[in-house]
C-alpha cells in the first residue's frame, strides 16, 4: 500500500522483467486459469475488474494495518487499521459490495506529493496453514503512465502469524507539470496489488488516490 | 534518516543485502528493529510472525527481517536463512537465567549451511538495565571466541535509549560491504 511515484525508466524490476516481452491485456488474462507474477508485470494499465475472486484467498490472508509516514519528520501520515474483534456481517443483505474489502481510497493534500523518503506499512494476518513464498506486486498508475512497481518476496509465512512490512523510499522528485494534473484529476492515481502464492494469484485488492485534499471545489 | 546514509555507502552492484534478526523472545529485537528508524516503542507485544523494513535506494534495497524468538517460533526459523548476507543476534544481557539456552541457540545457527556466509553481530541488549552483564562477560558465556567460521563482532547496547545501536548495524553493513561490494 505505497502512494507512490518514480519514473518507470528508474524502475530496476519493471526494466528487468518486461524487456522482450510483449504486453499483455486485461481481458488476455482473465482467460486464464492461473495467473502469474510475469503476466501482471507485463499489463500496461491499472485493470478495470480483479483479476482473482475474493475465494482465491485459500489461506486466509487479511490485510489488518495500513501506515504511511513521513521519514523525515517521523510523521504518521495515514492510519488504518482493522479491529482485531471486528466480525464481518452480510447476514443476508444482497446490497453490499462483494468487493468492498478490496479497495481503499486515499485522500491527500497536495504536500504529499512534495514527500522525500516515505515509509508505507502494511500489517497482514495468516490463516491456520503455511504460506510459501508469498509475494506481492504493487503497481501504480497515473491514467495510463506507470509510476512505479513495486515488488516484493515475503517468501514463508508462518501459520497463524501476525506479520509487518514497512517499505521506505525516496520520492522521485516529480515535473511540477505532472504534480499539477494528478492534484488537478483526483482519484486518476490508482494502483492494483496482487499477491501471489507459488507464484499463483490468490488476492487483487485496488487503490485510488486524490491529492486536492484541503482545496476546495470548483 | 541514517540507515539511509550507511546505505549510500554501498556501491549498487547488488539489488538487495539481507540481514535477519534473532535472538530469544523478550531479547528485545522489534525494539531494536523499531528503533533504528525512531519508531515509536512503548507499545511493542511479542512478535507472532514477522517485521520487515525493506529500505529501497536507487533500485537498491536493504531488508531487515525481525522474526519472533519464542519456542514455538524457533522451527520457523529456518524458513529465513535463505539469501542471509549478516545474522544479528539479540540478547538480553540481565536475563542470566537463560544465557544457556540463548549460547545454544546461536551455536545451533552457526552450523547452518545456508548462514555459513553470514556476517554476525551479537547486540548485548539491555545493557542499561540494573544487574546487566557487560558484553565483555556475554562474549566468554557465549563462546564467541570459538567462532572462527563468522566474522563477528558483540556490541553492548541499549534499545530504549538507542546507545550503540547504529554502531552496530554499521559495522554489519561495513562487513558485508567488504565481502560483496567494494566501498566507495
Amino acid at each position: 500500500m505505497t502512494s507512490v511515484v518514480s519514473k518507470p525508466n528508474e524502475n530496476f524490476y519493471h526494466q528487468s522483467k518486461s524487456k522482450g516481452e510483449s504486453t499483455l491485456t486485461e481481458e488476455q488474462l482473465l482467460k486464464k486459469d492461473a495467473i502469474t507474477p510475469e503476466d501482471v508485470l507485463r499489463l500496461n494499465k491499472i485493470t478495470e475488474s480483479y483479476l482473482c475472486n475474493p475465494e482465491a484467498n485459500v489461506y486466509e490472508i487479511d490485510f489488518t494495518r495500513f501506515k504511511i509516514r513521513d521519514m523525515e519528520t517521523n510523521t504518521v501520515l495515514f492510519e488504518i487499521a482493522k479491529p482485531a474483534d471486528l466480525v464481518e456481517v452480510y447476514d443476508n443483505n444482497d446490497d453490499v459490495d462483494p468487493n468492498a474489502g478490496r479497495f481503499v481510497r486515499y485522500q491527500f493534500t497536495p504536500q504529499f506529493l512534495r514527500l522525500k523518503i516515505v515509509g508505507a506499512t502494511v500489517e497482514f494476518t495468516v490463516g491456520s496453514k503455511p504460506v510459501e513464498n508469498f509475494r506481492m506486486i504493487e503497481r501504480h498508475f497515473f491514467r495510463d503512465r506507470l509510476l512505479k512497481t513495486f515488488d516484493f518476496e515475503f517468501g514463508f509465512c508462518i501459520p497463524h502469524s501476525r506479520n509487518t512490512c514497512e517499505h521506505i523510499y525516496e520520492f522521485p522528485p516529480l515535473t511540477k507539470e505532472l504534480i499539477n494534473e494528478m492534484i488537478a484529476n483526483p482519484f486518476e492515481t490508482r494502483s492494483d496489488s496482487f499477491y501471489f502464492v507459488d507464484d499463483k494469484l490468490i488476492m487483487h485488492n485496488k487503490a485510488d488516490y486524490a491529492y486536492n485534499g484541503g482545496l476546495s471545489c470548483n | 534518516m541514517v540507515l539511509l546514509k550507511i546505505l549510500k555507502k554501498l556501491k549498487q552492484k547488488e539489488k538487495e543485502v539481507r540481514i535477519l534478526m534473532l535472538g530469544l523472545d523478550n531479547a528485545g529485537k522489534t525494539t531494536i528493529w523499531k528503533k533504528f528508524n525512531g519508531e515509536d516503542i512503548n507499545t511493542i507485544s511479542p512478535t507472532l510472525g514477522f517485521n520487515i523494513k525493506s529500505l529501497d535506494h536507487k533500485g537498491f534495497q536493504l531488508n531487515i527481517w525481525d522474526v519472533g524468538g519464542q519456542k514455538s517460533l524457533r522451527s520457523y526459523w529456518r524458513n529465513y536463512f535463505e539469501s542471509t548476507d549478516g545474522l544479528v543476534w539479540v540478547v538480553d544481557s540481565a536475563d542470566k537465567m537463560r544465557l544457556d539456552d540463548c549460547k545454544s541457540e546461536l551455536h545451533k545457527l552457526l552450523q547452518e549451511e545456508r548462514l555459513a556466509g553470514a556476517t554476525l553481530l551479537v547486540f548485548a541488549n539491555k545493557c542499561d538495565l540494573p544487574g546487566a552483564l557487560t558484553a565483555e562477560e556475554i562474549k566468554s558465556i557465549l563462546n564467541l571466541d570459538d567462532i572462527k567460521t563468522h566474522h563477528w563482532q558483540i556490541v553492548g547496547c541499549s534499545a530504549v535509549t538507542g546507545e550503540h545501536l547504529l554502531e552496530g548495524i554499521d559495522w554489519v553493513i561495513n562487513d558485508i560491504a567488504a565481502r560483496i561490494f567494494t566501498l566507495d
